[in-house]
């Protein structure tokens, strides 16, 4: 076996040496840059807003106290499933525990997608809802009836159960000018037909929010905790797993 | 000539190595580094893990105790590996278990997709989109993985067999005893 082997030159033998004088070289070299690289990251500039952003006039879609230390901003649209997942699986836990208590101040932005019918609309209703004070329950009401209204469009029918008759006749007052004209996809309806729909001026404010993000799927969420602002955070995370970072955020400091 | 081409092999499977060592590396620090501004210190760690705890629960497939235990071992983890293969040291051990972590994350990361799941990545601490971008990348990540682990094996056999350099000075010696 031994005397098929050929002799090999001198430049062979070193070879895998300096391999392996190379491979211990760059394990130093990352350790060092580890080291460096654990700076205080304070020093790194940063012109994330460390607030979610008040838009002016715009209706409250809110819940709980401002003066929370932690601030959610969910983007949503109220005819995607998994921001109906999202909400009944982790906000309306965290509504009835941790905004109850005062540590957790949510926002409501839409963000409604071109691919779903009726999600601009439900997002009209939904603010002129909120224009009266009504927003919860009619969030509430949107996504527990997402499959109803999504299948034949009768997004009235759910938000007037919601609320008493005589604020369900403010809101239709509201909505004057917001019936459905198929499908608006990017721009609103004002836009693209002429008619005029308050409400879609409130849409595009958080639109326009959520295009800074940028936003590319919903849910999509941002945590504020006292001043400081998060990366983004994308798709449904259960209130186990959120309470668990708020708690860590809380335990600081 | 074929030592040439030995020669060459063996410096793919370095760069090879080397360019996984540097991924898992990098993985590994930007899911622990501090979050917006913060220092580092072992709470601007723990909100960090805290953080890329919710990144692996979008992806729905484990129970809250199970994301936790993920997202708390990952991170030290790809560190450990990323040192493990730029040491070069039991080569085909580690190639294997980093061929094994890759296809884990893109069986996941196809699943997601398939799903319409709509969420981040998680791959490198920042918000970045799951979507094609993201699959052709770690797909990549996976061949080249794959590719390092055959290579770490064949190398070990010729070299076993005689055929490669780094096992010249043992068969020299070898010659010599028997010589």
């Amino acid at each position: 076996m031994t005397e098929r082997l050929a002799s090999p030159s001198l430049s062979e033998r070193k070879f895998p040496r300096i391999l392996n004088r190379f491979s211990y070289g760059a394990v130093a070299l990352v350790i060092l840059a580890f080291v460096l690289a654990a700076r205080p990251a304070a020093s790194r500039p940063t012109n994330a807003p460390g607030k979610a952003v008040d838009s002016p006039g715009a209706p409250m879609k809110t819940y709980g106290s401002k003066n929370a230390p932690i601030t959610l901003e969910v983007f949503s649209d109220f005819q995607c499933p998994s921001c109906r997942a999202f909400y009944e699986m982790t906000l309306r836990p965290m509504i009835s525990d941790y905004v109850a208590a005062g540590k957790v101040y949510v926002v409501h932005r839409d963000f409604p997608l071109s691919m779903h019918r009726y999600g601009y609309q439900a997002a009209r209703w939904a603010n002129a809802a909120a224009r009266i004070g009504e927003f919860q329950q009619i969030e509430s009401a949107l996504y527990d009836n997402q499959d109803a209204w999504a299948a034949n469009g009768d997004i009235q029918k759910y938000v007037s159960s919601a609320m008493s008759p005589a604020d369900f006749k403010r809101v239709e007052k509201l909505m004057e000018g917001c019936a459905d004209q198929g499908t608006p996809a990017v721009k609103p309806v004002a836009a693209q037909t002429g008619h005029s729909c308050a409400e879609d001026a409130f849409i595009e404010q958080d639109r326009v929010l959520g295009n800074q993000i940028p936003i590319q799927a919903t849910p999509t969420f941002v945590i504020y905790y006292k001043g400081k602002k998060f990366s983004a955070a994308s798709g449904v995370v259960s209130w186990t797993i959120l309470k668990q970072f708020f708690d860590q955020l809380l335990s600081q400091p | 000539m074929q030592k040439e081409r030995a020669k060459v092999a063996t410096i793919l499977l370095i760069v090879g190595r080397l360019t996984l060592a540097a991924i898992f590396l990098f993985a590994g620090y930007a899911k622990l580094q501090p979050q917006a501004a913060m220092h580092w210190s072992s709470a601007s760690v723990k909100t960090s893990l805290a953080m890329f705890a919710m990144q692996v629960d979008s992806y729905q497939m484990l129970p809250p105790a199970g994301v936790s235990f993920v997202a708390h071992t990952l991170p030290p983890f790809e560190i450990f590996l990323g040192l493990w293969l730029l040491s070069g040291i039991a080569l085909p051990v580690s190639s294997v278990i980093s061929t094994l972590l890759i296809a884990g994350f893109f069986s996941a990361m196809v699943r997601s997709y398939a799903l319409h799941l709509g969420i981040n990545c998680g791959c490198f601490g920042t918000p970045e989109q799951l979507g094609a971008k993201t699959l052709i990348r770690d797909g990549s990540l996976l061949a080249l993985s794959l590719a390092v682990t055959i290579g770490a094996f064949v190398i070990r056999r010729r070299r076993g067999a005689g055929r490669f350099p780094e096992a010249a000075p043992a068969a020299m010696a070898s010659q010599q005893t028997h010589g």
